[in-house]
């Protein structure tokens, strides 16, 4: 569906105050969610995950510093996801799964018992790999649907959803239909639809399980600024099976292989001296 | 190949054209104002009467079953999609649905005339809200069938955001699961209820018959089927045509139901 | 199991192939220029002048090569090493050609039937020798990723700047007839290229270190004795 002109037949050129606001409007705004706030780290100790029998992740041990954005690459299948997605306790709602081990939020221990889960992931919040905005909500009530379905009451969420547009730089695009349906957005502009949701939120830490892979090369560019942005309010972890997606983004990298941390290093060390032979091998795609 | 496709296209659809056929040329005929504003007199000399107590009967019926049916039948189904699963009691719920479909009509009115009618349960014999229970016992399984289809069809990536941005999960179901459902279970419905609006065993030994239009379910009551049921065995031949033009009533009450679940899944599909 | 990134491994071994051959050309000029210095061969002279467009040719190829390998391929770790280095040792391949075209372009100046210094002509033979078995050295470390050889390099560059000194210092002291210190001058100048080509060995050397351990290190401080270990 194409999304209605929003410039009838004018003119071409706008006068350059113009085009800067517009360009400013295109641009992620973080500032907009207002004061410099710290983030939180997690840290991952001894973490196992099973779907049934299968031991997925075997004893993972890692930190992810807050307000810095952390990259896991490895092949398909080394438990990177699902590592992931022990963190904000999403791999429990698998039929089957379980995972043991712990995972702290600063020092709040997220399978701690009488934890509430949906607390928990209030505080942990998740992008996925193809963009899921809600079919039935318009753009406003896409973002304000990550208040609404936690149940946080707002007084100002008018307000809240608008600064969570700036913040993703999609305030410019959309200004002017936030009540057309959230799935009449590109594929690009419907992610970064679902990271002001999870942003409208306002959690901790955001997790994202390969955010871009279904998006094309400039859209992806576009998130990846994004993110860039996002780090100075959260701390970020990123799924990726793009080597140079975690390289462009990320401060460290985690290399995953068969369930297991191989390699843990700042990025541009891992890809440009490797300390494991078998990272080498997988970064210069000698297996795959 | 094609000629023997076409060949049994054609055997299908002759007895079809017939059915409407013969409805609109024997049922039109009866049909007029005072067709359907009065009441059929019960005489067996003299004026007839029209149908309309069997009109309003049908739809008062029916208007209670599918009160009763439906929103059961969407709970049954939300269960069984959001909590049951693959789950040992979910698939035994699946089962009984499975046969539930398979009884035929007479069978729940059956169940029903001996459980409460000849109990005279509720203070009376036949009465018009057993043969609504008789009929959403019907309703029922037709309902948890479509509406369950209709709910997995909802992605799962949709489940997935809402519980990664920290909803319970009654809150998912209430306004994620059953909005974006909202017109494939409205359709699943409105198909359930055209069939239980053409029963007629159900209501025969649980409402029995009536002439007068009453708005009292605790009693007899008059429906559509069952007036074409003792009309059409009249000798005389203005009661048979008026059977015919009940027929023909009854099968326009439900093409118009299916219109309607046409255009809601037409018109959210357009999306 | 034919190992990914076939075209790529392939492309990559070709540049450096292509670099090692580069290293080749340059001992060959070397070897002319030495020659032509050594007998006042104005055409040999000439003809290590003219050859010089074979390793500025190679250079640029090697040039177009890295770029579009990047461009095309975004190597990294060990492959990326291997990719600057070659980009490095390409750049000091055409410097050294060039310094070979320097000492040629000294033989018709320095005069037919000059008197000569012996004790200068056999430093300036011996650090040809020195310069022309360091690129070699340089060449096999390079193609054999050996660590110890490249380290081993500096000890023959530290003699080279040796001579260097000497031959100065000879030229200096080498008497008062005018066309014998004109000579001296020039030696100083032919003394300066073969020190400049040591050097730039060194550097290839050094690279070869980069590769394998992914460190960088000056190798100019370290000298014959054991290195010092720098900070990475």
């Amino acid at each position: 569906m194409i999304p209605p002109e929003t410039t009838s037949k004018e003119p071409k050129e706008m006068s350059a105050a113009e085009e800067r606001s517009q360009q400013a409007e295109a641009a992620p705004d973080l500032a907009a969610m207002g004061e410099q706030r710290k983030g939180h780290g997690v840290k991952v100790r001894d973490l196992h995950a099973y779907y049934g029998a299968v031991h997925a992740v075997r004893g993972v041990d890692i930190d992810f510093p807050a307000n810095e954005v952390t990259a896991i690459i490895g092949p398909s299948g080394c438990g990177k996801s699902t590592m992931v997605r022990c963190i904000n306790r999403m791999h429990e709602e698998i039929p089957g799964a379980r995972s043991e081990g712990s995972v702290t939020l600063d020092e709040l221990d997220v399978y701690g018992a009488g934890v509430d889960v949906t607390a928990v992931r209030r505080m942990i919040g998740m992008v996925f790999q193809k963009p899921n905005p809600f079919p039935t909500m318009s753009i406003f009530d896409n973002v304000a649907a990550g208040l609404r379905l936690s149940g946080t009451k707002s007084d100002n969420l008018r307000e809240r959803v608008h600064r969570a547009l700036r913040a993703v730089g999609l305030w410019g695009e959309v200004k002017n239909r936030l009540n057309s349906p959230g799935i009449g957005l590109s594929g690009g502009q419907q992610q970064r639809l679902c990271i002001a949701r999870a942003v409208a939120v306002e959690p901790e830490v955001i997790l994202m399980d390969e955010p871009a892979s279904a998006l094309d090369p400039i859209a992806t560019l576009k998130v990846e600024e994004l993110i860039d942005e996002l780090k100075s309010r959260y701390t970020i972890v990123i799924v990726t099976h793009n080597m140079q997606q975690a390289a462009r983004v990320a401060k460290s990298t985690v290399f995953m292989l068969d369930g297991e941390v191989v390699e843990h290093d700042e990025t541009t060390k891992l890809f440009t001296r490797p300390a494991d032979e078998r990272t080498e091998r997988y970064v210069t795609g000698k297996f795959g | 190949m094609r000629g023997t496709l076409m060949l049994a296209t054609g055997v299908a659809l002759v007895p079809l054209i017939l059915v409407i056929y013969y409805l609109l040329y024997k049922g039109l005929s009866s049909w007029s104002g005072s067709f359907f504003s009065t009441d059929p007199t019960g005489n067996f000399f003299g004026n007839p009467g029209g149908i309309r107590s069997a009109i309003f009967g049908t739809l008062e019926i029916v208007a209670l079953a599918s009160l009763l049916a439906i929103p059961i039948g969407i709970a049954v189904a939300l269960y069984l999609t959001e909590y049951g699963k693959e789950g040992w009691f979910a698939n035994l719920v699946r089962y009984f649905v499975d046969v539930m479909t398979g009884v035929p009509s007479v069978v729940f009115g059956l169940f029903i005339y001996i459980v409460l009618v000849i109990s005279h349960a509720g203070g009376s014999g036949f009465a018009g809200w057993k043969g609504a229970l008789a009929l959403a016992l019907l309703m029922l399984p037709i309902v948890i069938r479509s509406s369950e289809v209709v709910l997995l069809l909802v992605p799962g990536s949709l489940r997935e955001a809402a519980l990664a941005l920290g909803a319970p999960r009654w809150r998912i179901v209430w306004r994620v699961v059953l909005p974006t459902a909202r017109s494939g279970l409205v359709t699943g419905s409105l198909l359930a209820v055209a069939r239980g609006m053409g029963e007629t065993a159900p209501l025969l030994f649980t409402v029995s018959l009536a002439t007068a239009a009453t708005a009292n379910l605790n009693g007899l009551m008059n429906s559509l089927p069952l007036q074409i049921y003792t009309d059409i065995t009249s000798p005389r031949d203005v009661i048979v045509a008026r059977a015919w033009g009940a027929a023909l009533t009854l099968v326009a009450l439900v093409l118009i139901l299916n219109v309607i679940a046409r255009l809601i899944s037409r018109r959210s599909s357009m999306a | 199991m034919q190992e990914t990134r076939h075209q790529f491994r392939e492309d990559l071994k070709e540049l450096e192939r292509q670099v090692l051959g580069g290293l080749d050309l340059v001992i060959s000029q070397l070897d002319r220029a030495l020659e032509s210095v050594s007998y006042q061969d104005v055409e040999l002279a000439a003809m290590v002048v003219a050859d010089d467009d074979r390793i500025d040719g190679r250079y640029l190829e090697v040039h177009q090569g890295i770029l579009s390998l990047l461009a095309r391929q975004s190597p990294v770790a060990t492959d990326l090493r291997i990719v600057a280095a070659l980009l490095h040792c390409i750049r000091c391949i055409e410097r050294m050609g060039d310094q070979c075209v320097n000492i040629a372009k000294l033989v018709p100046l320095s005069g037919h039937d000059a008197p000569k210094d012996k004790d200068t002509l056999d430093a300036i033979e011996r650090m040809g020798q020195l310069a022309r078995s360091e690129v070699s050295q340089a060449k096999d470390a390079l193609s054999t990723r050996n660590v110890e050889l490249a380290q081993d390099l500096v000890r023959q560059d530290a003699e080279i700047n040796r001579l260097n000194r000497a031959i100065f210092k000879r030229a200096v002291e080498i008497g008062d007839d005018l066309e014998l210190r004109e000579w001296g001058m020039f030696m100083i100048l032919v003394a300066r290229c073969l020190e400049r080509v040591g050097d730039n060995a060194v550097e290839i050397a050094e690279q070869v270190v980069f590769v394998v351990t992914g460190l960088f290190r000056e190798m100019a401080d370290i000298g014959a004795s054991a290195e010092t270990a720098r900070s990475s």
